[in-house]
């Protein structure tokens, strides 16, 4: 008699790997044949599966149509197995999974259109934050600026492009009314996505400032991350850039070390 | 409560006795989900149902989903905690499905383990429910309605009843829906769910699917009837996951429900 162990080994592996035949065995027959209750099971497991990146990338299979969608996430879910008992951390890797998959290699901005919704689908279920407390920055002592750490706003991601993904994404959203036209040659982006609220708002962004950006969410002290903005951008400067940043709670707290 | 239904729910406050929400869909740090929930939470009762804490794998309870669940329950105060006799992980890998299980005294133990190990990590009761399932095991040597009961006796934990999986079952298993009912012992039924499910046709006859897509069958209230009956008038679900019709569908068949239940009710004072 196979213990529970076995059974789950068995099953797993005919549902996963390409129809391992042993739990066939295992399974009473009856008016149905074994092999046919499992296949009931496999299909449950694919939908779910296809469902969920069906609700995370819409984009992506509008982009593609519902059939090669499809064909892309049998493949996906095959190569790739679900690593949570929670369905919403599953497909993560779908972007990169579509830059390496052939079959899609002729549309090459596919795969950031994917990161795109994968950022849109974590800042959705990512907590808020406050508003930066303005008055406590203003009795930092000049001389500490240097050392300055600023927090971005959990749901908030950085992300840059070599193709217009924000205008690729806005032709293709349901409610877009006129010409579904985008130009790859108008060239990428430097995205900043936050949400606030229950809307979430795409910036695109001057090199410096993602930059800047870039530099604080990755934990920077304030010196370095002017520096590096300032290579961009001589000119660059914090009066203009830590209004607008706090404004649109991009920037919610800050801390000396 | 499903995510389309979120708003017109905080909107128009339907005329429902809880709300009950895949703990999962919460598992987030906040967000959009949360906004509405904590609005929600003002003005019902809630119930946190779990899909994905694989109760019946041999794989060892996920501590983080543990964590994660626990967190919600710390905010939310929900009244029920439930979860699956299902298994959903193999060696890591997760196939985020309600898998069947073999009904035998090996499984009966381990449930009932994994059971009070949750409780003990959650530090609260959780509620157990039946799942459909489109197949039994060779070496299974008890009756579904008797490892149910089983497991709820060894772990001591109370019975969330699928009255459309027993159903679903009795059809895909030829056996009487009715013996299930009276195999299940009354004071551990806390909680009811109620469903629509799928007849899949076949050239050999007809499996039905649990596919959560349709209003609740004739035969599938009567026998909700005769459970009501036997177990007393207890919170009911309606359960509908894909397909979502207008929420007004919804808070009808709710009131089906408990027209029924208080249909009981004065037959007894009667």
């Amino acid at each position: 008699m196979p213990g529970l162990r076995e059974i789950q080994e068995r099953f797993s592996a005919n549902i996963l790997d390409a129809g391992a035949a042993e739990i066939l065995r295992d399974v009473k027959p009856g008016v149905f044949e074994p092999g046919l209750r499992l296949q009931v099971y496999r299909n449950n497991v694919y939908t779910g599966f296809t469902e969920a990146l069906r609700a995370v990338y819409p984009v992506v299979e509008k982009l593609v149509g519902g059939r090669f969608f499809l064909y892309a996430c049998n493949e996906f879910i095959a190569r790739q197995p679900s690593g949570s008992g929670d369905l919403h951390d599953f497909g993560s890797e779908f972007g990169p999974f579509l830059a390496a998959f052939e079959p899609a290699g002729e549309l090459r901005y596919l795969p950031d259109v994917a990161q795109l919704e994968w950022y849109f689908h974590e800042t959705y279920h990512e907590a808020g934050a406050g508003v930066l407390d303005l008055e406590a920055l203003g009795r930092i002592p000049p001389e500490q600026y240097e050392r300055l750490r600023f927090q971005m706003n959990p749901a908030s991601r950085l992300m840059k492009s070599k193709f217009p993904v924000v205008e690729i994404w806005r032709v293709n959203q349901e409610d877009f009314c006129g010409e579904q036209l985008v130009n790859l040659d108008d060239g990428g982006v430097q995205l900043l996505m936050i949400r606030c609220g229950e809307e979430i708002e795409m910036h695109p962004l001057q090199a410096a400032d993602f930059k800047m950006l870039s530099r604080i969410a990755r934990d920077d002290a304030l010196g370095d991350c002017l520096r590096a903005a300032q290579d961009i951008d001589p000119d660059f400067d914090l009066s203009g850039f830590l209004p607008r940043f706090v404004a649109n709670q991009t920037l919610v707290g800050f801390a000396v070390s | 409560m499903r995510g389309p239904h979120y708003r017109e729910v905080v909107d128009t406050g339907p005329r429902v006795g809880f709300f009950e929400v895949h703990s999962e869909n919460f598992f987030g740090r906040g967000g959009v989900p949360h906004d509405y929930l904590e609005r929600v939470r003002r003005d019902y009762p809630l119930s946190f149902h779990g899909v994905g804490m694989s109760l019946g794998s041999v794989d060892p309870l996920d501590p983080g989903h543990l964590q994660r669940l626990k967190q919600l329950v710390a905010i939310y105060q929900p009244d029920f905690v439930s979860e699956h006799l299902s298994w959903g992980s193999f060696g890591g890998r997760h196939l985020n499905d309600l898998l069947p299980l073999p009904y035998t005294e090996e499984v009966v133990d381990h449930l009932a383990d994994r059971v009070r190990q949750a409780q003990d990590f959650l530090g609260r009761p959780i509620m157990v429910e039946n799942v459909s399932c489109y197949l039994q095991f060779e070496h299974t040597c008890m009756s579904e309605w008797e490892f149910v009961a089983a497991v709820a006796e060894r772990a001591d934990c109370d019975i969330l009843l699928d009255i459309n999986n027993i159903y679903v079952n009795a059809h895909n298993h030829e056996f009487s829906a009715d013996e299930f009912l009276n195999g299940i012992p009354a004071h551990r039924v806390r909680e009811i769910h109620l469903a629509g499910h799928t007849v899949k046709r076949y050239e050999q006859g007809a499996i039905i699917i649990d596919t959560h897509d349709h209003r609740v069958c004739p035969e599938v209230w009567s026998l909700y009837q005769r459970s009501v009956s036997l177990f007393g008038p207890r919170p009911t679900l309606i359960e509908w996951d894909s397909d979502l019709p207008e929420l007004d569908v919804l808070v009808e068949e709710a009131a089906i429900a408990r027209n029924i239940m208080e249909g009981a009710g004065h037959a007894r004072v009667a």
